[in-house]
């Protein structure tokens, strides 16, 4: 308002400058005060949202220090004392944001109310100059404005041109087009082979249980002539695992990879294949769906049971209590689900099979009338379920294989009273065959055109593998109950099958017509599967005998090795070294360091 | 265990009002306690009663009426300030900016467009009583009703002068904003307006660390800017200056005849007032003017159906505001980052969601995007429209003959008044120079406005 | 003067073409509100959290607009286990089950812990404290009865139109529920 600045006498004027320079400086201080609050307001206010007490490091570092000794009275205390002091303070952030607010408003007022003020007493009255040309002013102006709006509207255009080019979208434009991209998420597009290893580096390692097809044979081997654990000969090295687990090493490239747990703890580690240096370890812990109580599982089984796999990019391990993880060759955490905690009397020890990028997980568990088992094909890259088949079986051990048999990549399983084999793109029953009985845990092998099953202590089948539906009268090539094993797998070459029964007694057949031809007893338990290495038949007794045999239509003892410690899981055979795990270590048998070369 | 089930019926009573949700499955049995321990019972706050929204529109109603008494019969700045400074207070600090007329466009596009949504009688009258308003008399509501104005008004220190052609560019922004925070609030995916409000945080004292930053540049813009978000941005602004532009009355600096002195203009912080202007002499210049009036009502359609085209194309980046859609997509992406062991972060567990039932979320994407399809190219024409009606405005030539103020840029703050001689002589203030008409006539002028005609 | 009469005329036509106009937006509102007004409420709506959808992501402390957000834990005593192992109160594995700090789960000691009998233990919730992270919705969830759980509470929510943690909910739990009911309670099933 105009009428303040009309004073004008002298010592009024002054006062008037003396008021003047007040309200500055008071407009001064209220924005300096308001800069300091607001700023004080923003950064406390941001920083209690991000934080609270939990967050500290500091008490973080305390807590962690009283897991490693927990009756450390002081350090509770001291955490206690911290905890008071960072919840106060939290609350303080929050009080004083509170205050602040109102402090802020109460100086932006003071500012807005003294600036005028000041303002007032310095306003000159308006002393407009007499404008002319107001049509020409205004044309000018309506121009300027048009080309202005021009501007805008070309910024505005350029925008959406600019935001257009995002236009490409996973989601369809048409609601019909949906299915499909459910279908494509479901597998049937598959998952991104592009950087998956070539097949002929999967048959170079050793990347799942009983090797590259779970048909433990490898033709081009040599064992070292002489193996003695007591001064070294033979041995590359042999390192303690940390934690016990009865599932198989595998290997890939230069790294062997183990998982062990305990009724709490697991943990899967990886050890350089020619030095045995463990090369890292990870926990794996806080797995999304994983039971809270801990299960209880026998001795006999543990909960590590399951051997690992791994897709050539990535390893997989499962665990007694559905546990499965996923971590990167150098030991980077993938992904980890739990396909459910397993319903199983002995604790579950079915391993896990790769194929084309996915992970095949058979998932027997419970009784057949409860309808709980399943087989999934996993992404393997993201664990993402690509599609999964109910089994009408009930618990079962056995590992299931790929196979790519009559033609077609085949999922061989077996379980309850069944062989079922599935497509393995996208899970559809090819063909299933009756004659299983009891608590099936000798895992299927596919060799010389056959596929390989054993019903437990009752009967080894020979199938073909090229039917459809139920099978069980048409496909069977042969059958013997001749000393059929109850835990271990068979093995062949093509030519003959070998069988070694956990009583110890090892027989040979003939793939053709399932003829016996010979039987020996090794006289000792055997709790692992035997495996072929060019030529020769490896058997590792419980006790920890190496024994090998010739792979022949005879019997002939070739050479036995102690190795000392109990072993259960079945050797990896890769680049002339053996791997063996014990309940204790892993032992790798072959040339020292520096030889270990594996072929790509 | 009598003692239990009555606790359980009292429980059950005060829980009537909830839908079952289903006990989850309890793994520890409930105790039978031994003791005599009652169990609590749950505590249910009220939320605010109902009448009191009803209390808000009465409190709506009066202060529109009073602010048309205080802008078009008391002409008293004053009173508006005083009036601004309640409407603060109330809608302001004490209501926290939420019931609000800016943002209850949004609730009545979406009950349009969308019969399941369940618009309240509160928010239906908010939104369109002002606008009623603005019908008859301008722009009362934000002169003094707004908070958001009010805000702005009462921190304005010293007026900056915003270009007048910057000012008429500027200006198209409301209107893209509003038909932005319309379409996302008739495709049911978004409430723009309400999201990057940045007073609303203020009236607050909290809210996003970004929104308040904003709402404090702006405070801090409004000391030298006048009403910056309303005039550049407020989308309910927008539709009141369309409103105030056919308003029955309007207002009118001078109370009787214009001097031609200035000061009005010189007054005005935000640009509205107009100074007079000749109709154009010259047959020349009027006919380039028509001919540039002709050919901007010939690009009008063009530059709406560009606008649609191109809308059009931004359906797929537009949805993607819609939070089914987002999660969608990231859900179908093949190249999805696989979510880490044990780490739950609120992404990941949104992708498992989508997991568990994706088609029921793939349907809720796809309709949405349906949506977008025709809501895109419905945007984009409007941008267009917008473009074209606002160049064509800015080529009609307006005849005046006195200082008055833009219809649709008047505000009504009344600071004006004062600064008009022939209102200070009205006022008494100032003595009436001898050439001019008694004071009794120009009282008697004064007492009929509005509107005042000139004598 | 004479500059103004001679615009008589186009004002004339100008004023008729506004009052044309003011004539349809008149209209306009009033077909608006025929048509809403059939389908608007007098009642209100609030927004509320469904503790079925709830996945305890953790966002309502930090979402919400209100500095200590309006999202508080609540506890449905009838489906309490009052087990002395809480785990919506107790860390995983804790040192002692006793109040120490080191213990307790929640970031502001907002859980009470009492005895009751043996082996009981009751657990309340001081909701000046508690600033709705659900870290003991989580473990009571994921591991106990689920007799904790998050919900709105509506003497501290402002009503947002907009609601901010149901934008970035991962659940998709938050919606509008009648005013007149505005609590999702979890309750047991009839027993």
């Amino acid at each position: 308002m105009p009428a303040a600045a009309r004073t004008t006498s002298p010592a009024s004027a002054a006062s008037t400058a003396v008021l003047h320079r007040a309200l500055v400086n008071v407009v001064v201080m209220a924005s300096l005060f308001c800069v300091i609050v607001g700023s004080a307001f923003l950064i406390r206010y941001w920083r209690a949202k991000a934080e609270d007490p939990l967050k500290s490091p500091q008490a973080i570092a305390l807590k962690d220090r009283l897991r490693n000794e927990p009756r450390n009275e002081q350090l509770k205390q001291q955490i206690r004392e911290l905890d008071l002091a960072l919840r106060r303070q939290y609350f303080r952030h929050l009080a004083f944001s509170h205050t602040g607010g109102w402090l802020l408003v109460g100086g932006l007022a003071v500012l807005i109310l003294s600036g005028r003020q000041a303002a007032r007493l310095r306003a000159q009255p308006p002393l407009p100059a007499l404008k002319t040309d107001a049509e020409k002013r205004a044309a000018r102006t309506a121009a300027l404005a048009r080309w202005a709006v021009a501007g805008v509207a070309l910024a505005t255009g350029a925008g959406f041109l600019a935001l257009s080019l995002s236009a490409k979208s996973t989601l369809p434009d048409r609601p019909q087009d949906l299915a499909k991209s459910l279908a494509k998420l479901s597998g049937e597009g598959g998952p991104d082979l592009a950087d998956l290893p070539k097949p002929a580096e999967f048959r170079a390692n050793w990347p799942r249980f009983l090797g590259p097809d779970g048909n433990a044979c490898v033709t081009n081997f040599t064992l070292p002539t002489e193996i003695n654990l007591t001064n070294g000969t033979g041995v590359a090295w042999k390192t303690a695992v940390p934690l016990l687990g009865f599932g198989s090493p595998i290997v890939w490239s230069n790294q062997v990879f183990l998982s062990g747990a305990t009724m709490t703890n697991r943990a899967v580690f990886c050890f350089d294949a020619a030095t045995g240096a463990l090369v890292w370890q990870r926990p794996v812990t806080n797995v999304p769906g994983s039971p809270a109580q801990p299960l209880e599982i026998p001795d006999s089984t543990g909960y590590a049971a399951p051997t690992m796999a791994t897709d050539g990019r990535r390893v997989f391990a499962w665990f007694g209590n559905g546990d499965l993880a996923a971590f990167t060759l150098a030991g980077a955490p993938v992904w980890a689900k739990s396909l459910g905690v397993p319903k199983n009397m002995y604790g579950h020890a079915t391993s896990l099979a790769c194929w084309q990028g996915r992970l095949i997980v058979q998932f027997d568990q419970g009784e057949p009338e409860e309808g709980k088992s399943r087989l999934y094909a996993l992404d393997s890259a993201s664990g993402r379920v690509l599609w999964q088949k109910s089994r009408p079986v009930g618990a079962s051990w056995a590992t299931p294989i790929v196979a790519d048999a009559a033609g077609k990549p085949q999922i061989i399983t077996l379980g309850g009273k069944w062989v079922i084999a599935y497509a393995a793109k996208d899970g559809t029953e090819l063909w299933r065959f009756q004659g299983l009985n009891g608590e099936v845990t000798p895992s299927p092998i596919f060799a010389a055109g056959l596929v390989f099953v054993i019903s437990p202590s009752d009967q080894l089948f020979a199938i073909r593998p090229d039917g459809f539906g139920d099978v069980t009268k048409t496909h069977q090539a042969w059958a013997s109950d001749e000393n059929v094993p109850d835990i271990t797998s068979p093995v062949s070459d093509g030519e003959l099958v070998f069988t070694a029964a956990s009583s110890g007694l090892a027989t040979c057949f003939d793939t053709k017509d399932g003829k016996k031809l010979w039987e020996q007893d090794l006289e000792s338990e055997i709790n692992a599967s035997p495996v072929l290495a060019a030529g020769r038949l490896i058997v590792i007794t419980k006790k920890g005998t190496l024994i090998v045999a010739a792979a022949a239509r005879e019997f002939k003892l070739i050479a036995k090795a102690e190795l000392r410690e109990n072993v259960l899981a079945s050797p990896a055979l890769v680049a002339n070294h053996l791997f063996v795990r014990t309940t204790k270590s892993l032992i790798c048998l072959g040339a020292k360091a520096g030889t270990l070369e594996v072929k790509r | 265990m009598k003692r239990r089930a009555h606790t359980f019926l009292v429980g059950l009573w005060t829980w009537l009002a909830a839908a079952g949700v289903a006990g989850a499955e309890q793994r520890f049995p409930p105790p039978d306690f031994e003791s005599g321990y009652q169990l609590p019972v749950t505590q249910t706050p009220a939320p605010r009663a109902e009448w009191l929204q009803y209390f808000d529109v009465l409190v709506l109603l009066i202060a529109l009426g009073l602010a048309c008494h205080l802008i078009l019969r008391k002409r008293s700045r004053a009173g508006v300030v005083g009036l601004s400074l309640f409407s603060l207070l109330y809608f302001g600090f004490y209501r926290e900016g939420c019931i609000c007329a800016i943002g209850s466009v949004q609730n009545v596009a979406l009950a349009l467009f969308d019969r399941s949504y369940a618009l309240p009688v509160t928010v239906l009258v908010f939104c369109l009583v002002p606008i009623v308003f603005s019908l008859v008399v301008g722009r009362a509501f934000c002169a003094a009703v707004c908070p958001h104005g009010a805000l702005q008004d009462l921190v304005l220190l010293k007026p900056v002068k915003v270009p007048a052609w910057l000012e008429h560019a500027l200006g198209v922004l409301p209107y893209l904003y509003l038909g932005a925070g319309v379409m996302f609030a008739a495709t049911g995916s978004a409430f723009l307006i309400c999201r990057y409000d940045p007073f609303v945080p203020l009236f607050r004292l909290s809210g996003s660390v970004l929104m308040l930053t904003t709402g404090a540049a702006f405070v801090v813009l409004g000391m030298f800017v006048g009403r910056p978000y309303c005039r550049f941005v407020c989308p309910y602004g927008a539709l009141l200056r369309l409103g105030a532009l056919v308003a029955r009355w309007r207002v009118r600096v001078t109370p009787d005849f214009c001097t031609q002195c200035q000061l009005c203009e010189h007054s005005c912080p935000f640009g509205a007032m107009r100074e007079p202007t000749a109709p154009a002499a010259n047959p020349a210049a009027q006919s380039a003017d028509r001919r540039r009036l002709g050919w901007l009502l010939l690009l009008l359609p063009v530059l709406i159906a560009a606008g649609a085209w191109l809308g059009g194309k931004l359906s797929v980046p537009l949805s993607r505001l819609d939070p089914n859609v987002a999660l969608a997509e990231k859900f179908l992406d093949p190249r999805k980052a696989a979510p880490l062991p044990g780490v739950q972060t609120p992404q990941s567990l949104a992708l498992g969601r989508a997991e568990d039932n994706p088609k029921e979320l793939l349907a809720a994407a796809a309709a949405a995007r349906q949506k977008f399809a025709a809501a895109s190219w419905l945007f984009g024409g409007w941008v267009g429209l917008v473009i074209g009606v606002k160049l064509i405005g800015l080529s009609l030539r307006v005849a005046r003959t006195d200082f008055e103020p833009d219809r649709g840029a008047c505000f009504g703050c009344a600071r004006c008044f004062s600064f008009c001689p022939n209102e200070r002589v009205r006022l008494g203030l100032q003595p009436a120079p001898a050439n001019l008409p008694a004071p009794a006539a120009v009282a008697a002028t004064a007492a009929s406005v509005p509107p005042a005609k000139p004598a | 003067m004479a500059a103004g009469l001679s615009q008589e005329e186009p004002v004339n036509r100008r004023q008729f073409l506004r009052g044309g106009l003011r004539v349809a937006a008149m209209t306009g509102v009033g077909a608006l509100v025929g048509a809403l007004a059939g389908r608007s409420a007098t009642d209100g709506t609030v927004w509320q959290i469904d503790p079925a959808r709830c996945l305890r992501c953790g966002q309502c402390a930090t979402e919400c607009v209100l500095e200590q957000s309006a999202v508080k834990c609540v506890h449905t005593h009838a489906i309490c286990g009052y087990c002395e192992l809480c785990t919506g109160y107790f860390v995983p594995d804790p040192n002692a089950l006793n109040t120490g700090a080191e213990n307790q789960l929640c970031p502001t000691a907002a859980i009470r812990r009492k005895y009751v009998e043996d082996p009981y233990y009751e657990y309340t919730i001081d909701e000046n404290l508690c600033i709705g992270c659900g870290k003991c919705v989580e473990g009571c969830n994921r591991f106990g009865n689920g007799s904790l759980y998050l919900q709105i509470r509506h003497d501290r929510c402002l009503n947002c139109n907009e609601c901010s943690i149901a934008r970035v909910c991962p659940g998709d739990a938050i919606h509008r529920v009648p005013a007149r009911h505005p609590y999702l309670l979890k309750t047991t099933v009839s027993h």
